[in-house]
């Protein structure tokens, strides 16, 4: 019993290593490269052990200037994250209390579309009001992506709050809105985080709005990247240093609120 | 509530404001790639700015992001770009069909190769004015060279017996590009010298004798001499297997040898690097010599006097002398002969490039609106081919199918038949 133990222990952690090294290995090269020099990374055998040199950093945030790429991405996800949490949560709350099925399906289409048959009319409505280059634009488009994911991951988990709760709320005179506002959002914590820490990283992500809808002004990062990718010629010290900067804050989001992440996604899940 | 949702819609409104408020002075608005020639133009655009008084707006993309913006704006017909940077064989035909080029009759093209031109301006007025050509050539290894004891090959049969006796564990005997769509422009001169075509007339005959002799000979060539898996390889791949010596002979477009001669990138020493006409075929010796990028006007431009003052400062001989001298392989015919200018350009660029603006195709892939699909068609049969070192039983079959396939994408464009 005890040897059957161990060997499946063993078993266990050769295979979580073994997956581990499959997810890291690109990460690892990624981050490796962006340390390297042009010549080092292309070597044929790679070199594990290199003289590292900062040079694609400073590329990145000196002769590219990836600070004003950096607050465009975070305001257009802010933004974006921010509106749908305003519209989104009272929706999800009106599709969880009153099982609106046919509604959510709806606003999970637009999750579900793919986001190319968007573009032509997101380009028609943003030139047509002079909107392009501008936050709003981006941030409209950016809404798109994040709403429907607050949407689903809200109302999933306002179904696994009682309801008895705004009931006695109610039965004690309190409306609907208030107890909304002072019960169940102060109770929502870990699905908001959740909601919010996904759908800002696809909006963080995105690339085929962006594309379109911005120009120099509000470039957002995804697109900016390719600055690095000239005719003929790609900077790949520089595509890598690029690509570590622009995911360490997801990274380090996900890190801190991964617990509220699982459970956020879980919740509601084992009641019918 | 009520309150934020108040607040966010003054902000908005406030916002689509401030964008429109300054719109009527004299700007344009440009659209360029990333490309050395783009950025050259994008250092020296204040200058313009001066003498113009024209404020110019532009944008510098990656090349992918650029076809895909210009036509979305374009096929909405809301768009603002006036001058913008493009790429006549992968796009020049599909946005001329559109109509998306202003016709160019007041620029002066008799300083552009007469091959190149005949791309650029497609029967009727030319609509883009080119920028750079590149043109097919042989890079090798000098010092693999001298001590195999083999001459620089002059002929498809010599380059054979060059990859032979080159090749070894270590050093792939030649190089070219084999992932499928990829390979298409690069075995675009090997089908020429061969005496075959991808297209004739609007038509595909790339399943004629030669042309299929073409893509059994690039076959034999790679699968038996060349690096392995040289089939999921492109320029992306190639370049750097040759700069760490494991590559003979490459065979590709002149617009890689300044990366590959820079010591900052390359572990081989440059002096080591030499660089030929590509080898004559048994019908031909015909490299591919295409514009890889041009300018244009577009027709849509709410400017146009603006933009042509912009087309043509951006195409001047004096910005083109400057491109040379940042390496870059200009269109223009008379840069080439300026002494000056050629002090600092290696003088193997400027042989094979004599040799191929007198002696050149313009195009190096099949010439049609679905280039990509037409492409992926071909592709499949360079793979093919690759495999089986250029043996396979089916190819003449498989080209035939392709050709069909292909022939269908004409018909349904309307191109078909059209020369």
């Amino acid at each position: 019993m005890n040897k059957n133990n161990r060997l499946q222990n063993a078993l266990f952690y050769v295979v979580v290593v073994f997956i581990s090294l499959v997810v890291l290995f690109p990460f690892l090269w990624m981050l490796s490269s962006s340390f390297k020099t042009q010549t080092d990374i292309i070597a044929w055998p790679p070199k594990l052990i290199f003289s590292p040199t900062l040079q694609n950093y400073a590329k990145v945030f000196g002769e590219q200037d990836f600070l004003k790429y950096f607050i465009n991405s975070t305001v257009v996800g802010g933004l974006a994250v921010g509106l749908s949490l305003v519209i989104g949560l009272p929706a999800a709350y009106a599709i969880s209390r009153f099982t609106q099925r046919r509604l959510a399906l709806f606003i999970l289409l637009a999750r579900l579309m793919p986001g190319i048959s968007f573009l032509m009319p997101w380009y028609i409505i943003a030139s047509r009001l002079d909107l392009m280059d501008t936050y709003v634009a981006l941030v409209l488009s950016h809404m798109l992506i994040a709403l429907p994911i607050v949407v689903w991951i809200m109302s999933a988990y306002f179904n696994s709050i009682p309801v008895e709760l705004e009931e006695s709320a109610m039965v004690d005179g309190a409306t609907r809105q208030y107890a909304f506002w002072a019960i169940i959002l102060p109770m929502s914590g870990p699905g908001i985080i959740t909601a919010v820490t996904l759908s800002f990283i696809f909006s963080w992500n995105n690339f085929m709005f962006s594309q379109v809808l911005s120009m120099e002004k509000t470039k957002t990062l995804p697109i900016a990247v390719y600055n690095f990718v000239s005719y003929a010629e790609v900077d790949w010290g520089g595509v890598m240093a690029a690509a570590v900067a622009i995911m360490a804050p997801a990274i380090i989001l996900t890190m801190i609120f991964q617990k509220f992440v699982v459970k956020g996604l879980t919740m509601g899940a084992v009641k019918g | 509530m009520k309150k934020i949702l108040a607040s966010t819609v003054v902000l908005m409104s406030s916002l689509c404001l401030s964008a429109t408020a300054f719109a009527q002075t004299k700007e344009i608005r440009v659209l360029l790639a990333n490309h050395p020639y783009g950025e050259l133009l994008k250092a020296a655009i204040p200058d313009f700015e001066k003498q113009s008084g024209i404020k110019v707006n532009f944008e510098s993309l990656q090349e992918g992001q650029l076809t895909t913006k210009l036509t979305t704006e374009f096929a909405t017909k809301s768009s603002s770009v006036d001058v913008f940077m493009t790429r006549p064989l992968q796009e020049g035909k599909m946005f001329n069909r559109n109509g998306w080029y202003e016709p160019l009759t007041t620029q002066d093209f008799s300083d552009y190769p007469k091959n190149v031109m005949s791309v650029a301006a497609a029967g009727s007025a030319p609509f883009l004015v080119p920028l750079v050509t590149e043109w097919q050539v042989l890079y090798y290894r000098k010092d693999l060279f001298q001590a195999a004891g083999v001459e620089v090959p002059k002929t498809f049969t010599e380059l054979e017996a060059a990859a032979k006796k080159l090749n070894s564990d270590t050093v792939a005997g030649i190089a070219s590009r084999g992932k499928g769509a990829a390979a298409v422009t690069q075995l675009s001169s090997y089908v020429y010298n061969f005496g075959g075509q991808y297209i004739d007339k609007g038509v595909a005959v790339f399943d004629s004798a030669p042309a299929v002799e073409a893509i059994r000979y690039y076959g034999k060539l790679l699968g038996s001499y060349g690096p392995k898996g040289v089939t999921s390889m492109s320029w992306e791949n190639i370049m750097p297997l040759f700069q760490a010596g494991k590559v003979a002979m490459w065979t590709d477009a002149s617009v890689f040898y300044g990366q590959i001669v820079d010591p900052a990138k390359t572990q081989v020493p440059a002096a080591n690097f030499g660089i030929a006409n590509l080898p004559a075929g048994p019908k031909a010796s015909s490299p591919f010599l295409v514009t890889s990028w041009g300018i244009a006007v577009a027709k849509q431009s709410k400017n146009k006097e603006l933009a042509f003052k912009f087309l043509d400062w951006a195409t001047s001989k004096e910005l083109a002398a400057k491109g040379m001298l940042s390496n870059i392989t200009m269109a223009r015919s008379s840069v080439w002969k300026d002494p000056k200018v050629l002090e600092s350009v290696n003088p193997g660029l400027v042989a094979t490039r004599a040799y191929a603006a007198e002696n050149g195709n313009p195009l190096d892939r099949p010439y049609m609106s679905a280039v990509g699909e037409a492409r992926d068609q071909i592709g499949e049969l360079v793979i093919e081919s690759i495999n089986t070192k250029g043996e396979s039983a089916n190819l003449a079959a498989m080209a035939k199918d392709k050709v069909g396939r292909v022939n269908d994408l004409l018909k349904d464009s309307g191109e078909y038949g059209q020369p």
